[in-house]
């Protein structure tokens, strides 16, 4: 009954007719920015983040969650239609959904990809309202052990499943940790690796840093190569599915819905781990599965399904615990963080018509997703006629712009430029930007709460081990940690590693 | 893989060069954590995680050696082949540039020859278009953020912007 009530009141905030314009903005850059190559919801979130300072908290974190699960919409069609992903999480999706399109049935393989997107968005809603309050309260007993511990198994997940070798991966990591530690210690108040520089005190802005190693270094490889885009130019037709199709997709759906929200809860999981993991699941059960890669709908309806479920259930953690899951959460956490709230177990009963209204406007903005993807889909195709060549001159005065407005300071568009070549040459190296970023937000977490568990046990390093929930957090990421030297736990590993700066 | 793109021990080896650069950070993050004092395990001081983070940075940084002397690995020159390696070192420059220009000339006399260095050096867009582009989108972007927004940007030595 209190969940009713709650829902009834996150309605009340979510319709506001201001909060539904931001809800609006905020799908409809998603979708734009999940079909346009090149740019994804990190860069686009990135580019926005200033943006929600004008208005309420309510408005701009509603506009922020829009981007995200936005593109796991739009960045399929994309897919579909050019064969190169719009986002990562719909890489798996070009596999058959632009076979599908090669062979004329660009309309069902678009049509189930946006039901399913819609079926499984709602699921992981409707779970997020049961879930999130239940472990919220879970996690009113958490210590900073368990904090510290949690942390650590999110980043040994994220580098556990990142492209390339791990030693590459927890490098970066603990080069994204010390970033985080630049500027003032925040319990003795010391400058730490500020070279004398004043805007340093304050430490490295989150911004410059996503937008040089997300948007420039992503636009630097993009010009690398003549980018040919592959366009199905037929009139697109049918969006929705056959019976056939539908009785076909149903299982694949269900199935991807259910994975994709569990593995967004993980840390350091998300919607690209969950559309990998759903297209491997589908022609695993299938009994012909030589027809995928060859434009099998359950290979578009499963990923699709499996990466919005997944989008969904990444809030949990952020809501609950105050621990984003991934680089997009963090970015939000720096939304809630620019207007003063820390998301945690008390967000929910301190912040009631904030948390609520967020997980109500998001069911809106997949009602208004449903809309904007299948009777405006000729808008986007259009759109995917930019040639990239006026796109990313574009893209780059955005991200100076973006920057320089997030604190009106030069010298952060300065840093922007500077992780750009940066990020350029890593990727270049094989070095992936993704568990840099990460552990930059949570760096300064980790540290605060690991000098606390330390003070407060004494310095008794056992405190982290004797405690359940950090033991078997520490235990987890320990078995990641050496599960790459095991030779059959390497090539698993292999198989579902992935690119998540794409 | 042949011997350009698989090689051991040698100072083109890619992989080498990424973990010598990573053991220099960490070296160089141990030195500030100590710098910073350590403290002690009871009370923690400022360096006390840095100094760990680089020592664990060094061991990962030790790891990529030796995985590149015993595994060998791409060489530098192999990174950028089939590629074209000249576009993007012209954005950089562009983009270097224009860092240097943004103060003393401004947000709009710094951002309209950039939009057209891009436009025109990388896949050139045709001038007809490239001009009205370059001038057009930061002017409009200048006037929705001085005039709308009230956003100050830079407005350089000549006082334009």
């Amino acid at each position: 009954m209190d969940t009713l009530v709650n829902v009834a009141h996150g309605f009340g905030v979510a319709l506001l007719p201001i909060n539904l314009l931001y809800c609006f903005i905020g799908v409809f850059i998603g979708t734009l920015v999940g079909v346009l190559p090149g740019i994804g919801p990190i860069s686009a979130m990135s580019l926005l983040l200033p943006v929600t300072l004008s208005g309420t908290p309510e408005s701009g974190i509603i506009m922020m969650a829009g981007i995200y699960y936005g593109s796991m919409y739009g960045g399929s069609t994309t897919s579909i239609l050019v064969n190169i992903p719009g986002e990562a999480a719909s890489v798996v999706t070009c596999i058959d959904g632009h076979q599908m399109a090669k062979q004329g049935r660009a309309g069902p393989a678009l049509g189930i990809s946006a039901f399913g997107s819609f079926a499984a968005g709602t699921f992981a809603l409707i779970a997020l309202m049961l879930v999130a309050p239940k472990l919220a309260s879970v996690a009113i007993a958490f210590g900073p052990a368990e904090y510290f511990s949690l942390m650590v198994l999110g980043l040994v997940v994220l580098t556990f499943l990142t492209q390339g070798s791990m030693p590459k991966a927890l490098l970066m990591a603990c080069i994204g940790v010390v970033l985080g530690l630049v500027g003032l210690d925040s319990i003795t108040a010391q400058p730490r690796l500020t070279f004398g520089r004043m805007e340093l005190i304050d430490g490295i802005g989150l911004v410059p840093v996503v937008m040089g190693l997300f948007g420039v270094a992503e636009v630097l490889l993009n010009t690398e190569q003549a980018i040919k885009r592959d366009i199905i130019n037929t009139k697109i037709t049918h969006l929705l599915p056959t019976r056939k199709d539908w009785k076909a997709s149903a299982g694949p759906v269900g199935r991807g819905t259910v994975l994709g929200f569990f593995l967004g809860i993980l840390p350091g999981g998300g919607a690209v781990v969950a559309s990998f993991a759903s297209y491997a699941l589908e022609k695993r059960l299938s009994k012909t599965p030589e027809r995928f890669g060859h434009g099998a709908i359950e290979g578009v309806a499963g990923p699709e399904s499996a990466n919005n479920a997944a989008a969904g259930g990444a809030f949990i953690p952020l809501m609950t615990l105050g621990i984003p899951p991934n680089v997009v959460m963090a970015l939000l956490l720096g939304a809630f963080v620019i207007h003063g709230l820390q998301p945690g177990p008390l967000l929910i009963t301190q912040n009631p018509g904030l948390f609520w209204g967020i997980v109500a406007s998001m069911y809106i903005g997949n009602v208004m997703l449903l809309i904007l993807n299948l009777p405006m889909i000729g808008m986007w195709v259009q759109l995917l006629k930019l040639p990239y060549n006026i796109l990313f001159p574009l893209i780059i005065l955005f991200t100076i712009l973006g920057v320089y407005c997030s604190s009106n300071n030069v010298f952060d568009v300065y840093v922007m430029i500077a992780f750009g070549i940066i990020g350029y040459f890593m990727r270049k190296l094989g070095f992936e930007p993704a568990p840099l970023v990460l552990a930059f937000v949570l760096g300064p977490m980790m540290e605060n709460n690991l000098r606390k568990s330390l003070i407060l046990s004494q310095g008794d390093l056992w405190t982290f081990v004797q405690r359940p929930i950090s033991g078997a957090c520490l235990a987890f990421a320990l078995v990641l940690l050496i599960a790459p030297l095991l030779p059959a736990l390497r090539k698993k590993r292999e198989l579902v590693a992935l690119d998540e700066g794409a | 893989m042949n011997n350009d793109t698989n090689v051991k021990l040698r100072l083109s080896n890619s992989e080498l060069w990424g973990g010598l650069i990573g053991l220099a950070l960490g070296g160089f993050v141990i030195w500030s954590g100590l710098k910073l004092r350590l403290g002690t395990i009871n009370d923690p001081g400022s360096g006390y995680v840095l100094f760990y983070t680089g020592i664990l940075m060094c061991v990962f940084a030790s790891a990529i050696i030796v995985s590149a002397i015993t595994e060998g690995g791409p060489t530098l020159a192999s990174r950028w082949e089939n590629v074209r390696w000249s576009k993007p070192l012209l954005l950089i420059a562009c983009l270097i540039a224009f860092s240097l220009a943004l103060e003393p000339l401004g947000f709009l006399l710094s951002s309209i020859p950039l939009m057209l260095l891009l436009l025109r050096l990388i896949d050139p867009v045709r001038w007809t278009l490239a001009v009205p582009i370059a001038v057009l989108v930061p002017v409009c972007m200048w006037w929705v953020l001085k005039r709308l927004l009230l956003i100050q940007l830079p407005s350089g030595l000549f006082g334009i912007g």
